[in-house]
Protein backbone atom coordinates (compact mmCIF):
# COMPACT_ATOMS: atom_id res chain seq x y z
CA UNK A 1 0.00 0.00 0.00
CA UNK A 2 1.15 3.21 -0.76
CA UNK A 3 0.64 6.55 1.90
CA UNK A 4 -2.50 7.70 0.96
CA UNK A 5 -4.31 4.02 0.80
CA UNK A 6 -2.53 3.34 4.88
CA UNK A 7 -3.79 6.79 5.84
CA UNK A 8 -7.33 6.11 4.15
CA UNK A 9 -7.87 2.73 5.17
CA UNK A 10 -6.39 3.79 9.30
CA UNK A 11 -9.51 7.30 8.67
CA UNK A 12 -12.00 4.78 8.11
CA UNK A 13 -11.10 2.60 10.68
CA UNK A 14 -9.75 5.11 13.38
CA UNK A 15 -10.91 8.04 12.59
CA UNK A 16 -12.05 9.35 15.74
CA UNK A 17 -9.36 8.68 17.32
CA UNK A 18 -6.42 10.72 15.21
CA UNK A 19 -5.82 14.23 15.83
CA UNK A 20 -4.29 14.84 12.59
CA UNK A 21 -2.90 12.85 9.04
CA UNK A 22 -0.71 14.20 6.40
CA UNK A 23 1.80 12.84 3.63
CA UNK A 24 4.91 14.52 3.66
CA UNK A 25 7.55 13.68 1.15
CA UNK A 26 5.52 10.60 0.82
CA UNK A 27 5.69 9.33 4.62
CA UNK A 28 2.74 8.52 6.21
CA UNK A 29 2.90 10.54 9.42
CA UNK A 30 0.19 10.34 11.97
CA UNK A 31 -0.73 12.44 14.94
CA UNK A 32 -1.79 10.92 18.04
CA UNK A 33 -3.02 12.05 21.42
CA UNK A 34 -1.33 9.41 23.94
CA UNK A 35 -4.72 7.93 25.53
CA UNK A 36 -5.45 6.85 22.02
CA UNK A 37 -1.97 5.52 20.90
CA UNK A 38 -2.08 2.17 22.05
CA UNK A 39 -5.79 1.46 20.87
CA UNK A 40 -4.40 2.73 16.75
CA UNK A 41 -0.82 0.59 17.47
CA UNK A 42 -3.08 -2.42 17.81
CA UNK A 43 -5.27 -1.73 15.37
CA UNK A 44 -1.95 -0.75 12.67
CA UNK A 45 -0.69 -4.39 14.34
CA UNK A 46 -3.64 -6.69 13.94
CA UNK A 47 -5.25 -5.32 10.49
CA UNK A 48 -3.71 -7.92 8.19
CA UNK A 49 -3.61 -5.27 5.19
CA UNK A 50 -1.63 -2.77 7.79
CA UNK A 51 0.14 -5.27 9.44
CA UNK A 52 3.00 -3.26 11.27
CA UNK A 53 4.74 -6.08 12.90
CA UNK A 54 8.01 -4.23 12.95
CA UNK A 55 9.03 -1.32 15.61
CA UNK A 56 11.93 0.26 13.81
CA UNK A 57 13.04 2.84 16.78
CA UNK A 58 11.16 5.49 18.82
CA UNK A 59 12.60 8.69 18.84
CA UNK A 60 11.70 11.43 21.43
CA UNK A 61 12.20 15.18 20.49
CA UNK A 62 11.84 18.15 22.57
CA UNK A 63 10.03 21.17 21.18
CA UNK A 64 10.88 23.72 23.93
CA UNK A 65 13.01 26.07 21.78
CA UNK A 66 10.11 25.99 18.97
CA UNK A 67 7.81 27.38 21.12
CA UNK A 68 5.10 24.20 20.24
CA UNK A 69 2.21 22.78 21.63
CA UNK A 70 2.62 19.84 23.42
CA UNK A 71 6.55 20.25 24.01
CA UNK A 72 7.72 16.66 24.05
CA UNK A 73 6.96 13.91 20.73
CA UNK A 74 7.55 10.56 20.66
CA UNK A 75 7.87 9.28 17.34
CA UNK A 76 7.10 5.76 16.40
CA UNK A 77 8.48 4.44 13.14
CA UNK A 78 6.49 1.30 12.36
CA UNK A 79 7.09 -1.13 9.14
CA UNK A 80 5.81 -4.26 7.70
CA UNK A 81 8.00 -7.21 6.72
CA UNK A 82 5.29 -8.89 4.18
CA UNK A 83 3.88 -5.92 2.92
CA UNK A 84 7.15 -3.39 2.62
CA UNK A 85 5.42 -0.14 4.00
CA UNK A 86 5.81 1.90 6.65
CA UNK A 87 3.88 4.86 8.94
CA UNK A 88 5.14 7.35 11.33
CA UNK A 89 3.25 8.31 14.39
CA UNK A 90 4.10 11.31 16.14
CA UNK A 91 2.66 11.13 19.89
CA UNK A 92 2.53 15.09 21.64
CA UNK A 93 3.36 14.76 24.95
CA UNK A 94 2.10 17.92 27.28
CA UNK A 95 4.82 18.82 30.00
CA UNK A 96 1.89 18.77 32.77
CA UNK A 97 1.38 15.37 32.00
CA UNK A 98 5.07 14.02 30.64
CA UNK A 99 3.92 9.85 30.17
CA UNK A 100 2.85 7.82 26.74
CA UNK A 101 1.18 4.15 27.20
CA UNK A 102 4.12 1.08 27.17
CA UNK A 103 3.79 -0.57 23.43
CA UNK A 104 6.42 -3.27 24.93
CA UNK A 105 3.40 -5.71 24.89
CA UNK A 106 2.56 -5.28 21.34
CA UNK A 107 6.54 -5.29 20.11
CA UNK A 108 8.56 -6.23 23.26
CA UNK A 109 11.93 -4.74 21.19
CA UNK A 110 9.94 -1.53 22.98
CA UNK A 111 11.66 -1.91 25.80
CA UNK A 112 14.81 -0.21 25.03
CA UNK A 113 13.88 2.83 22.94
CA UNK A 114 10.70 3.47 25.59
CA UNK A 115 13.81 3.19 28.57
CA UNK A 116 15.96 5.65 26.13
CA UNK A 117 12.97 8.14 26.17
CA UNK A 118 12.45 7.79 29.97
CA UNK A 119 16.15 8.12 30.42
CA UNK A 120 16.81 11.50 28.03
CA UNK A 121 13.35 13.13 27.94
CA UNK A 122 11.84 12.04 31.85
CA UNK A 123 8.63 10.76 30.35
CA UNK A 124 7.29 8.11 32.42
CA UNK A 125 6.02 5.42 30.13
CA UNK A 126 2.98 3.84 31.89
CA UNK A 127 2.97 0.20 32.24
CA UNK A 128 6.83 -0.25 31.55
CA UNK A 129 8.00 -2.60 34.50
CA UNK A 130 11.37 -1.96 34.63
CA UNK A 131 11.40 1.97 34.16
CA UNK A 132 14.99 3.05 34.66
CA UNK A 133 18.21 4.58 33.04
CA UNK A 134 20.14 2.95 30.42
CA UNK A 135 22.56 4.66 28.57
CA UNK A 136 23.23 7.71 31.65
CA UNK A 137 24.44 6.76 35.66
CA UNK A 138 21.57 5.57 37.50
CA UNK A 139 21.93 8.31 40.34
CA UNK A 140 22.62 10.86 37.40
CA UNK A 141 20.23 14.06 37.40
CA UNK A 142 18.41 15.71 34.70
CA UNK A 143 17.58 14.75 31.50
CA UNK A 144 20.34 15.01 29.27
CA UNK A 145 18.19 15.56 25.93
CA UNK A 146 16.07 18.23 26.80
CA UNK A 147 16.43 21.74 25.72
CA UNK A 148 16.86 23.24 28.83
CA UNK A 149 19.51 20.85 30.57
CA UNK A 150 22.36 22.74 30.97
CA UNK A 151 25.15 21.43 29.29
CA UNK A 152 28.42 23.40 30.96
CA UNK A 153 27.43 22.72 34.62
CA UNK A 154 27.38 19.18 35.40
CA UNK A 155 27.09 17.16 39.08
CA UNK A 156 30.49 15.55 38.91
CA UNK A 157 29.11 12.15 39.10
CA UNK A 158 32.02 9.77 39.40
CA UNK A 159 34.77 10.40 41.69
CA UNK A 160 37.83 8.63 43.57
CA UNK A 161 36.73 10.64 47.01
CA UNK A 162 36.04 7.67 49.36
CA UNK A 163 33.40 9.43 51.38
CA UNK A 164 31.41 9.89 48.11
CA UNK A 165 31.71 6.34 47.00
CA UNK A 166 30.86 5.59 51.23
CA UNK A 167 27.41 8.00 50.57
CA UNK A 168 26.41 5.80 47.77
CA UNK A 169 26.91 2.54 49.72
CA UNK A 170 25.15 4.14 52.97
CA UNK A 171 21.93 4.87 49.92
CA UNK A 172 22.60 1.29 48.42
CA UNK A 173 22.24 3.28 44.61
CA UNK A 174 24.35 0.58 42.22
CA UNK A 175 26.13 -2.45 43.80
CA UNK A 176 28.73 -1.59 41.20
CA UNK A 177 30.43 1.64 42.72
CA UNK A 178 30.87 -0.55 45.79
CA UNK A 179 33.95 0.86 46.99
CA UNK A 180 36.94 -1.76 47.24
CA UNK A 181 37.88 -2.68 51.63
CA UNK A 182 40.83 -0.29 52.92
CA UNK B 1 42.88 -15.05 44.98
CA UNK B 2 40.03 -16.82 43.02
CA UNK B 3 37.13 -15.35 41.18
CA UNK B 4 34.55 -16.54 44.03
CA UNK B 5 36.73 -14.81 46.75
CA UNK B 6 36.66 -11.65 44.34
CA UNK B 7 32.68 -11.91 44.38
CA UNK B 8 32.45 -11.53 40.55
CA UNK B 9 30.36 -15.32 41.53
CA UNK B 10 27.84 -15.40 43.76
CA UNK B 11 25.93 -18.67 45.27
CA UNK B 12 22.55 -18.38 45.87
CA UNK B 13 20.65 -21.13 46.36
CA UNK B 14 20.21 -22.99 42.82
CA UNK B 15 21.22 -20.54 40.61
CA UNK B 16 24.70 -18.78 40.16
CA UNK B 17 25.52 -15.01 39.42
CA UNK B 18 27.97 -14.25 36.90
CA UNK B 19 28.96 -11.24 35.78
CA UNK B 20 30.29 -10.69 31.92
CA UNK B 21 31.82 -8.16 30.45
CA UNK B 22 32.67 -4.53 30.49
CA UNK B 23 36.36 -5.77 29.63
CA UNK B 24 35.34 -8.95 28.19
CA UNK B 25 37.09 -9.56 24.96
CA UNK B 26 34.38 -11.26 23.54
CA UNK B 27 32.02 -8.46 24.03
CA UNK B 28 33.82 -6.53 21.39
CA UNK B 29 33.81 -3.33 23.51
CA UNK B 30 32.44 -2.17 26.68
CA UNK B 31 29.13 -4.15 26.78
CA UNK B 32 28.50 -5.76 30.21
CA UNK B 33 25.88 -8.47 30.96
CA UNK B 34 25.07 -10.10 34.21
CA UNK B 35 24.23 -13.52 33.76
CA UNK B 36 21.77 -16.05 36.05
CA UNK B 37 23.77 -19.20 35.50
CA UNK B 38 21.61 -22.58 36.59
CA UNK B 39 24.68 -25.34 36.20
CA UNK B 40 25.39 -24.33 32.79
CA UNK B 41 22.54 -23.21 31.12
CA UNK B 42 22.07 -19.34 31.29
CA UNK B 43 18.69 -18.60 33.04
CA UNK B 44 18.47 -14.98 32.23
CA UNK B 45 20.89 -12.04 31.28
CA UNK B 46 20.81 -8.71 32.52
CA UNK B 47 22.32 -6.14 30.24
CA UNK B 48 24.05 -3.00 31.04
CA UNK B 49 25.30 -0.84 28.38
CA UNK B 50 26.22 2.86 28.57
CA UNK B 51 29.66 2.47 29.26
CA UNK B 52 30.59 4.41 25.52
CA UNK B 53 27.60 7.13 25.96
CA UNK B 54 29.01 10.20 24.21
CA UNK B 55 26.52 12.10 24.03
CA UNK B 56 26.67 12.69 20.29
CA UNK B 57 22.82 13.23 19.92
CA UNK B 58 22.59 15.97 21.72
CA UNK B 59 26.41 17.62 20.45
CA UNK B 60 24.75 17.44 17.15
CA UNK B 61 21.70 19.68 18.53
CA UNK B 62 24.86 22.52 18.41
CA UNK B 63 26.76 21.55 15.09
CA UNK B 64 26.30 22.53 11.48
CA UNK B 65 24.79 19.31 9.54
CA UNK B 66 28.58 19.38 7.65
CA UNK B 67 29.92 19.14 11.43
CA UNK B 68 27.83 16.23 12.41
CA UNK B 69 29.17 14.21 9.40
CA UNK B 70 32.28 13.39 10.94
CA UNK B 71 30.46 12.26 14.26
CA UNK B 72 28.36 9.89 12.02
CA UNK B 73 31.81 7.96 11.32
CA UNK B 74 32.06 7.41 15.08
CA UNK B 75 29.05 6.14 15.63
CA UNK B 76 29.02 2.30 14.35
CA UNK B 77 32.94 2.51 13.66
CA UNK B 78 32.81 -0.25 11.12
CA UNK B 79 30.66 1.15 8.97
CA UNK B 80 31.42 5.34 8.54
CA UNK B 81 30.48 5.63 4.70
CA UNK B 82 27.00 3.55 5.32
CA UNK B 83 26.17 6.22 8.46
CA UNK B 84 27.38 9.23 6.48
CA UNK B 85 24.91 8.20 3.51
CA UNK B 86 22.23 7.72 6.05
CA UNK B 87 22.96 11.07 7.61
CA UNK B 88 22.82 12.65 4.01
CA UNK B 89 19.78 11.01 2.61
CA UNK B 90 17.71 12.59 5.10
CA UNK B 91 18.58 15.39 4.87
CA UNK B 92 18.81 15.22 0.86
CA UNK B 93 15.12 14.19 1.57
CA UNK B 94 14.42 17.63 3.62
CA UNK B 95 16.43 19.44 0.89
CA UNK B 96 14.68 17.48 -1.97
CA UNK B 97 17.85 17.58 -4.42
CA UNK B 98 18.59 15.02 -6.99
CA UNK B 99 21.75 13.51 -6.57
CA UNK B 100 24.31 13.13 -9.31
CA UNK B 101 24.93 9.81 -10.86
CA UNK B 102 28.69 9.13 -10.00
CA UNK B 103 27.60 10.30 -6.93
CA UNK B 104 25.51 7.67 -6.23
CA UNK B 105 27.71 4.92 -7.85
CA UNK B 106 30.62 5.72 -5.77
CA UNK B 107 28.42 6.18 -2.45
CA UNK B 108 27.53 2.64 -3.30
CA UNK B 109 31.09 1.41 -3.84
CA UNK B 110 32.17 2.94 -0.65
CA UNK B 111 29.17 1.42 1.09
CA UNK B 112 29.81 -1.82 -0.25
CA UNK B 113 33.51 -1.81 0.07
CA UNK B 114 32.66 -0.54 3.57
CA UNK B 115 30.00 -3.79 4.08
CA UNK B 116 32.89 -6.30 3.01
CA UNK B 117 35.47 -4.63 5.55
CA UNK B 118 32.50 -5.13 8.53
CA UNK B 119 32.40 -8.50 7.58
CA UNK B 120 35.75 -9.51 7.46
CA UNK B 121 36.21 -7.95 11.11
CA UNK B 122 33.31 -9.87 12.01
CA UNK B 123 34.10 -13.20 10.41
CA UNK B 124 38.04 -12.97 11.64
CA UNK B 125 36.58 -11.82 15.28
CA UNK B 126 34.45 -13.80 15.83
CA UNK B 127 36.09 -17.20 14.67
CA UNK B 128 38.64 -15.74 17.02
CA UNK B 129 36.28 -16.23 19.87
CA UNK B 130 35.15 -19.67 19.10
CA UNK B 131 38.83 -20.51 18.42
CA UNK B 132 39.88 -20.44 14.80
CA UNK B 133 43.16 -18.88 15.06
CA UNK B 134 43.76 -18.82 11.11
CA UNK B 135 40.88 -16.94 9.81
CA UNK B 136 41.95 -13.77 12.02
CA UNK B 137 44.99 -13.68 9.96
CA UNK B 138 43.25 -13.83 6.74
CA UNK B 139 40.76 -11.35 6.67
CA UNK B 140 42.74 -9.27 8.06
CA UNK B 141 44.62 -9.52 5.46
CA UNK B 142 41.83 -8.61 2.75
CA UNK B 143 40.45 -5.63 5.02
CA UNK B 144 43.95 -3.74 4.96
CA UNK B 145 43.49 -3.68 0.87
CA UNK B 146 39.97 -1.88 1.57
CA UNK B 147 41.31 -0.03 4.24
CA UNK B 148 44.06 1.56 1.96
CA UNK B 149 41.76 2.05 -0.85
CA UNK B 150 39.58 4.39 1.82
CA UNK B 151 43.37 6.43 2.52
CA UNK B 152 43.88 6.77 -0.99
CA UNK B 153 40.22 8.31 -1.93
CA UNK B 154 39.77 10.13 1.39
CA UNK B 155 42.94 10.59 3.29
CA UNK B 156 41.97 8.10 6.38
CA UNK B 157 41.62 4.76 6.68
CA UNK B 158 38.42 4.49 8.83
CA UNK B 159 36.41 7.50 9.57
CA UNK B 160 36.65 8.22 6.39
CA UNK B 161 33.54 11.04 5.97
CA UNK B 162 33.57 10.97 3.05
CA UNK B 163 29.87 10.75 2.23
CA UNK B 164 29.00 14.50 1.86
CA UNK B 165 25.49 16.61 1.56
CA UNK B 166 24.68 16.87 -2.13
CA UNK B 167 27.28 14.19 -3.42
CA UNK B 168 30.84 12.79 -2.13
CA UNK B 169 33.71 14.79 -0.77
CA UNK B 170 36.23 13.64 -3.87
CA UNK B 171 36.57 12.21 -7.02
CA UNK B 172 37.64 9.33 -8.32
CA UNK B 173 40.94 8.86 -8.96
CA UNK B 174 42.00 6.13 -11.96
CA UNK B 175 44.80 4.18 -9.41
CA UNK B 176 41.99 4.09 -6.99
CA UNK B 177 39.30 2.71 -9.50
CA UNK B 178 42.17 -0.20 -10.64
CA UNK B 179 42.60 -0.36 -6.68
CA UNK B 180 38.99 -1.53 -6.34
CA UNK B 181 38.99 -3.50 -9.79
CA UNK B 182 42.29 -5.29 -8.22
CA UNK B 183 39.87 -5.83 -4.52
CA UNK B 184 36.62 -7.18 -7.07
CA UNK B 185 39.21 -9.81 -8.87
CA UNK B 186 40.75 -11.48 -5.69
CA UNK B 187 37.89 -11.59 -3.07
CA UNK B 188 35.86 -14.68 -4.43
CA UNK B 189 39.04 -16.57 -3.90
CA UNK B 190 39.41 -15.28 -0.74
CA UNK B 191 36.33 -15.93 0.50
CA UNK B 192 36.48 -19.29 -0.63
CA UNK B 193 39.62 -20.03 1.52
CA UNK B 194 37.61 -18.36 4.62
CA UNK B 195 34.61 -20.84 3.81
CA UNK B 196 37.21 -23.91 3.27
CA UNK B 197 38.50 -23.12 6.73
CA UNK B 198 34.98 -23.31 8.53
CA UNK B 199 32.36 -23.98 6.69
CA UNK B 200 32.72 -27.73 6.73
CA UNK B 201 34.88 -27.43 9.76
CA UNK B 202 33.24 -30.24 11.99
CA UNK B 203 34.48 -28.31 15.18
CA UNK B 204 32.78 -24.98 13.80
CA UNK B 205 29.39 -26.86 12.88
CA UNK B 206 29.63 -28.22 16.34
CA UNK B 207 29.80 -24.83 17.96
CA UNK B 208 27.47 -22.89 15.74
CA UNK B 209 24.73 -25.36 14.57
CA UNK B 210 21.76 -25.13 16.61
CA UNK B 211 23.61 -22.28 18.94
CA UNK B 212 21.44 -19.30 19.52
CA UNK B 213 18.25 -20.05 17.21
CA UNK B 214 15.58 -17.30 16.75
CA UNK B 215 12.57 -17.68 14.58
CA UNK B 216 10.75 -16.07 12.14
CA UNK B 217 8.59 -14.74 14.33
CA UNK B 218 10.82 -13.75 17.38
CA UNK B 219 13.15 -11.89 15.24
CA UNK B 220 10.74 -9.30 13.71
CA UNK B 221 9.37 -9.23 17.33
CA UNK B 222 12.38 -8.24 19.00
CA UNK B 223 13.41 -5.96 16.02
CA UNK B 224 16.75 -7.64 14.91
CA UNK B 225 17.71 -6.38 11.35
CA UNK B 226 20.18 -6.92 8.54
CA UNK B 227 21.83 -10.54 8.62
CA UNK B 228 20.26 -11.52 12.02
CA UNK B 229 16.92 -11.31 10.27
CA UNK B 230 17.67 -12.94 6.60
CA UNK B 231 18.97 -15.86 8.19
CA UNK B 232 15.91 -16.38 10.54
CA UNK B 233 13.94 -16.82 7.00
CA UNK B 234 12.76 -13.30 6.70
CA UNK B 235 13.57 -11.72 2.72
CA UNK B 236 13.86 -8.03 3.74
CA UNK B 237 16.87 -5.82 3.12
CA UNK B 238 16.35 -1.91 2.36
CA UNK B 239 18.62 -2.05 -0.72
CA UNK B 240 15.67 -4.29 -2.15
CA UNK B 241 12.88 -3.53 -0.98
CA UNK B 242 13.48 0.36 -0.78
CA UNK B 243 16.24 1.24 -3.41
CA UNK B 244 18.23 4.26 -2.07
CA UNK B 245 21.31 5.66 -4.00
CA UNK B 246 20.13 3.75 -7.53
CA UNK B 247 20.38 0.19 -5.97
CA UNK B 248 17.90 -0.64 -8.36
CA UNK B 249 20.18 0.09 -11.16
CA UNK B 250 22.79 -3.65 -10.08
CA UNK B 251 21.61 -6.85 -10.20
CA UNK B 252 22.21 -8.67 -6.57
CA UNK B 253 21.01 -11.42 -4.72
CA UNK B 254 19.67 -11.27 -1.07
CA UNK B 255 20.95 -13.91 1.05
CA UNK B 256 17.91 -15.88 3.21
CA UNK B 257 18.38 -18.33 5.67
CA UNK B 258 15.83 -20.41 7.64
CA UNK B 259 17.31 -22.34 11.09
CA UNK B 260 18.01 -18.73 12.67
CA UNK B 261 21.43 -20.23 14.39
CA UNK B 262 24.42 -19.09 14.29
CA UNK B 263 25.77 -21.00 11.54
CA UNK B 264 23.09 -19.49 9.29
CA UNK B 265 24.24 -15.90 10.46
CA UNK B 266 27.60 -16.75 9.64
CA UNK B 267 26.48 -18.23 5.73
CA UNK B 268 24.18 -14.73 5.20
CA UNK B 269 27.16 -12.63 6.00
CA UNK B 270 29.48 -14.92 3.42
CA UNK B 271 26.85 -14.71 1.07
CA UNK B 272 26.67 -11.26 1.97
CA UNK B 273 30.64 -10.44 0.75
CA UNK B 274 30.10 -12.05 -2.38
CA UNK B 275 27.05 -10.13 -3.21
CA UNK B 276 28.59 -6.87 -2.35
CA UNK B 277 31.28 -7.76 -4.72
CA UNK B 278 28.64 -8.50 -7.17
CA UNK B 279 27.79 -4.62 -6.60
CA UNK B 280 31.18 -3.09 -6.21
CA UNK B 281 32.19 -5.23 -9.89
CA UNK B 282 28.71 -3.49 -11.72
CA UNK B 283 29.32 -0.42 -10.37
CA UNK B 284 32.92 0.81 -11.08
CA UNK B 285 32.20 -0.94 -14.26
CA UNK B 286 29.59 1.28 -15.16
CA UNK B 287 30.91 4.46 -12.93
CA UNK B 288 28.77 7.50 -15.12
CA UNK B 289 30.79 10.00 -16.11
CA UNK B 290 29.55 13.38 -14.28
CA UNK B 291 29.82 15.54 -11.52
CA UNK B 292 30.03 13.98 -7.97
CA UNK B 293 28.46 16.24 -6.53
CA UNK B 294 25.63 18.73 -6.25
CA UNK B 295 25.89 21.87 -9.24
CA UNK B 296 23.94 24.13 -6.64
CA UNK B 297 26.64 25.47 -4.06
CA UNK B 298 24.19 26.53 -1.70
CA UNK B 299 24.32 22.74 -0.78
CA UNK B 300 27.78 21.92 -1.59
CA UNK B 301 30.94 23.49 -1.26
CA UNK B 302 32.48 25.00 -4.88
CA UNK B 303 35.27 23.95 -6.80
CA UNK B 304 38.88 24.84 -4.92
CA UNK B 305 40.28 26.40 -8.07
CA UNK B 306 36.69 28.56 -8.70
CA UNK B 307 37.60 30.25 -5.60
CA UNK B 308 40.78 32.12 -7.14
CA UNK B 309 38.63 33.90 -10.00
CA UNK B 310 34.76 33.57 -8.97
CA UNK B 311 33.65 36.04 -6.51
CA UNK B 312 30.36 34.32 -6.47
CA UNK B 313 32.06 30.86 -5.59
CA UNK B 314 34.19 32.74 -2.82
CA UNK B 315 30.69 34.14 -1.28
CA UNK B 316 29.63 30.55 -1.07
CA UNK B 317 32.49 28.96 -0.03
CA UNK B 318 32.45 31.42 3.13
CA UNK B 319 28.13 31.23 3.91
CA UNK B 320 28.48 27.61 3.24
CA UNK B 321 31.56 27.21 5.88
CA UNK B 322 30.36 29.75 8.35
CA UNK B 323 26.40 29.14 7.77
CA UNK B 324 26.13 25.80 6.67
CA UNK B 325 23.36 23.98 4.35
CA UNK B 326 19.94 25.73 5.07
CA UNK B 327 17.71 22.78 5.27
CA UNK B 328 13.92 23.92 5.25
CA UNK B 329 11.70 22.84 8.36
CA UNK B 330 10.36 19.45 8.84
CA UNK B 331 11.28 15.99 9.82
CA UNK B 332 12.03 12.86 8.15
CA UNK B 333 13.42 9.22 8.76
CA UNK B 334 15.58 7.26 5.53
CA UNK B 335 16.25 3.88 6.46
CA UNK B 336 19.27 2.27 4.83
CA UNK B 337 20.75 -1.05 4.92
CA UNK B 338 24.03 -0.80 7.06
CA UNK B 339 25.99 -4.21 7.73
CA UNK B 340 24.67 -4.60 10.92
CA UNK B 341 20.86 -4.28 9.53
CA UNK B 342 18.72 -0.95 9.49
CA UNK B 343 20.57 2.47 9.63
CA UNK B 344 18.39 5.81 9.76
CA UNK B 345 18.90 9.50 11.09
CA UNK B 346 15.42 11.18 12.12
CA UNK B 347 16.36 14.40 11.74
CA UNK B 348 14.01 17.11 12.68
CA UNK B 349 15.11 20.85 11.24
CA UNK B 350 13.95 24.10 11.90
CA UNK B 351 15.01 25.64 9.06
CA UNK B 352 18.27 26.82 10.07
CA UNK B 353 21.95 25.24 9.67
CA UNK B 354 22.36 23.14 12.40
CA UNK B 355 19.61 20.01 12.97
CA UNK B 356 17.31 20.60 15.63
CA UNK B 357 17.26 17.25 16.69
CA UNK B 358 19.02 14.20 15.16
CA UNK B 359 18.41 10.63 16.65
CA UNK B 360 20.00 7.72 15.17
CA UNK B 361 18.34 4.27 14.58
CA UNK B 362 21.07 1.88 15.60
CA UNK B 363 20.82 -2.07 14.68
CA UNK B 364 23.20 -2.84 17.28
CA UNK B 365 21.33 -0.81 20.09
CA UNK B 366 17.70 -2.94 18.63
CA UNK B 367 18.97 -5.96 18.87
CA UNK B 368 20.36 -6.20 22.42
CA UNK B 369 17.20 -7.28 24.02
CA UNK B 370 16.70 -9.82 21.12
CA UNK B 371 20.42 -11.04 21.60
CA UNK B 372 19.35 -11.42 25.47
CA UNK B 373 16.32 -13.78 24.78
CA UNK B 374 18.74 -15.74 22.34
CA UNK B 375 20.94 -16.41 25.37
CA UNK B 376 18.13 -17.55 27.42
CA UNK B 377 18.52 -21.51 27.65
CA UNK B 378 21.90 -22.11 25.80
CA UNK B 379 25.11 -23.09 27.42
CA UNK B 380 27.60 -20.71 28.99
CA UNK B 381 30.32 -21.52 25.99
CA UNK B 382 27.54 -20.33 23.40
CA UNK B 383 27.17 -17.00 24.98
CA UNK B 384 30.24 -15.95 23.35
CA UNK B 385 29.23 -17.27 20.21
CA UNK B 386 25.78 -15.77 20.34
CA UNK B 387 27.42 -12.28 21.15
CA UNK B 388 29.53 -12.38 18.39
CA UNK B 389 26.85 -14.04 16.00
CA UNK B 390 24.61 -10.54 15.92
CA UNK B 391 27.72 -8.41 15.63
CA UNK B 392 27.35 -5.42 17.85
CA UNK B 393 28.81 -2.15 18.18
CA UNK B 394 28.85 -0.30 21.08
CA UNK B 395 29.76 3.05 19.47
CA UNK B 396 26.56 2.94 17.90
CA UNK B 397 24.88 1.09 20.76
CA UNK B 398 25.68 3.80 23.79
CA UNK B 399 26.09 7.15 20.97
Amino acid sequence: MNSEEIIEKLKSAKGDKLKDTEVTLGDAIVHLEPGSLHEVAEFLKSDPDLHFDYLSCISGVDYLDLEREPRFECVYELHSMDKNHSIRLRVGVPEEEPSVPTVKDLWPAAIYPEREIYDMFGLTIEGHDEQKRLLMPEEWEGHPLRRDYDLTREKVAFSHNLDFKEELVKEKVPTRYKPNQV
Amino acid sequence: MSVAEEGLLERNKDTMTLNMGPQHPSTHGVFRVVLEMDGEMVRSSDPDIGYLHTGIEKTGETKLYAHCIPMTDRLDYLNPPGNNLAFCLSVEKLLQTEIPARADYLRVIMCELTRVASHLLWLGTHALDIGAMTVFLYCWRERELILDLNEMISGVRMMTSYVRVGGVMKDATPEWIAGVKHVVDILPEKVDEYESLLTRNPIWMDRTIGAGVMTKEEAIQWSMSGPCLRASGVNFDFRKQRPYSRYQDFKFDVPVLTNGDVYDRYRVRVAEIRQSREIIKQAIENLPEGPYKVEDNKISLPDRDKLKTSMEALIHHFKLVSEGVKVPEGETYVPTEGPRGEVGFYIVSDGSGIPYRMKLRAPSFMAIPGMCAMMRGSYIADVVAIIGSVDIVMGEVDR
